[in-house]
């Protein structure tokens, strides 16, 4: 009975990061385009919602692949699978709260493993697993969209400099309603996916599951409709972001830094890199920024954005291990995670009050 | 000791992929605009051969676009 109750507890808790991870993200997918006006903010937030839900559905292969690469998975308990969730979300808040585009996936990748390690020791983290499939790849992955950003901007200016400008701009935004559209697909299924792993992992952890058996459809269903949901209600300060404090775009720059993005994170998925299409998008950005004008892009708000990609994993880890360190306290296996959920939703009530009575909704969006 | 973490050839093969991509990608749009662009332009000014020749490089960069979408998504359904 106790189980269960974490069991539901793990699976609300894990379509809450769901949401956090939509409401998070939705600026890598739809910032560019709305800084050149290629859609306005609410139709550009509903249609990445809407692609974010069907890209959810696209594909299940890789929905395991987490949670199991980089801890080992006979130390997984379902109030280890919580704790991580709740590093994870903290972390994924708190840099919300400062406008840093950060790593949902590394978010959830870093809560999980501090918080298996604070339970089983370093034996329980599969270090071969986290450095060759989660380290090394998010170092490369953005350095590689800046560069693919840098030359691809250079051959465009090259081909259409000498055109109508305002035919280039028409099309350029035209052609930033598809590659914005691959992306959102491309994050509904790795993000969403990584959501639908955890819950899977939880319900295995429980013996609600075999290991071996498909990922439910419920499971499916609720992790796209979370990640949707929480898309459309959109992350405004990091669309800011992403949109105009990093660099002023124009469509040929959004298309460029969209289309690198997209390419990167596609390839990576086909070679089995579990990547974040949060830091693939910002290199993008920075290196279709940087190709036109070295100093058009504002490397104080890049540099911050580094220190928020290089913090996310220690960072959740340390909440994630925190969170398993105060749930264990209580012995029970039930009242931790119910103390650290009564906690979680007293300190969103407040600030959500707060923070809806200070700032209202950005114009048009 | 990094190659026995790393599967080199796949990230290698990886870069590669998302370079090829990602710059291809735009020169192909970049393509089909100038072509759009440039045929208008001749096809006012009559020159109607090259015009046309012009509205066939549009077209084949837009069939490139189309591919490139088409892969996206078979690699997204592959994984």
């Amino acid at each position: 009975m106790s189980s269960d109750v974490v069991l539901v507890i793990v699976v609300a808790t894990a379509l809450v990061f769901d949401f956090t991870n939509g409401f998070h993200d939705t600026a890598n997918v739809v910032a560019t385009s709305i800084s050149t006006h290629a859609m306005p903010p609410r139709i550009a937030v509903a249609y990445a919602a809407l692609l974010n839900f069907v890209g959810a559905f696209i594909s299940l292969a890789v929905a395991a692949t987490v949670a199991k690469d980089v801890v080992d998975s006979d130390v997984i308990t379902t109030t280890v699978v919580f704790a991580g969730l709740v590093g994870a979300i903290i972390w994924n808040l708190a840099t919300w709260y400062f406008g840093l585009p950060s790593s949902s996936s590394h978010a959830l990748i870093g809560g999980v493993v501090g918080a298996a390690f604070a339970a089983s020791g370093s034996a329980a983290v599969e270090s071969a697993g986290l450095v060759g499939k989660v380290l090394i790849p998010a170092v490369l992955a953005p350095i590689v969209a800046f560069i693919a950003g840098v030359i691809a901007i250079n051959l465009v200016y090259g081909i259409v400099g000498r055109e109508r400008p305002g035919l280039v701009n028409r099309g350029f935004r035209l052609g930033q309603v598809l590659s914005g559209g691959m992306l959102a697909l491309a994050h509904g299924t790795n993000d969403a996916q990584k959501t639908m792993g955890v819950i899977t992992l939880a319900l295995v952890a429980n013996g609600s599951l075999s290991s071996d058996a498909d990922v439910p459809f419920w499971v499916v269903v609720s992790a796209a409709s979370a990640i949707a949901l929480g898309t459309y209600f959109g992350g405004w300060r990091i669309i800011r972001t992403m949109g105009t404090r990093i660099i002023k775009m124009d469509a040929a720059q959004g298309f460029s830094a969209q289309g690198a993005g997209a390419a990167v994170i596609l390839a990576s998925s086909h070679y089995g890199f579990p990547l974040s299409t949060t830091q693939v998008i910002s290199g993008g950005v920075m290196g279709a920024g940087a190709g036109k004008q070295v100093s058009a892009v504002r490397w104080g708000v890049a540099g911050n954005i580094v220190v928020a990609w290089l913090l996310t994993l220690p960072a959740a880890a340390a909440m994630g291990a925190v969170t398993y360190g105060f749930c264990n306290l209580f012995g029970n296996v039930a009242a931790g995670p119910i103390m650290v959920c009564l906690f979680g939703l007293a300190a969103l009530a407040v600030f959500f009050s707060r923070r809806l009575r200070e700032e209202p909704l950005p114009a048009g969006g | 000791m990094l190659a026995t973490l790393v599967d080199t050839k796949s990230l290698l093969q990886s870069v590669v992929a998302s370079l090829v991509a990602g710059i291809g990608i735009s020169t192909a749009f970049a393509i089909l605009i100038f072509g759009i662009s440039r045929s208008a332009d001749l096809a006012r000014s009559e020159r109607s051969a090259l015009a046309t020749a012009a509205g066939v490089l549009a077209a084949l960069a837009f069939l490139v676009v189309a591919a490139s979408i088409v892969l996206g998504i078979v690699v997204m359904t592959q994984k």
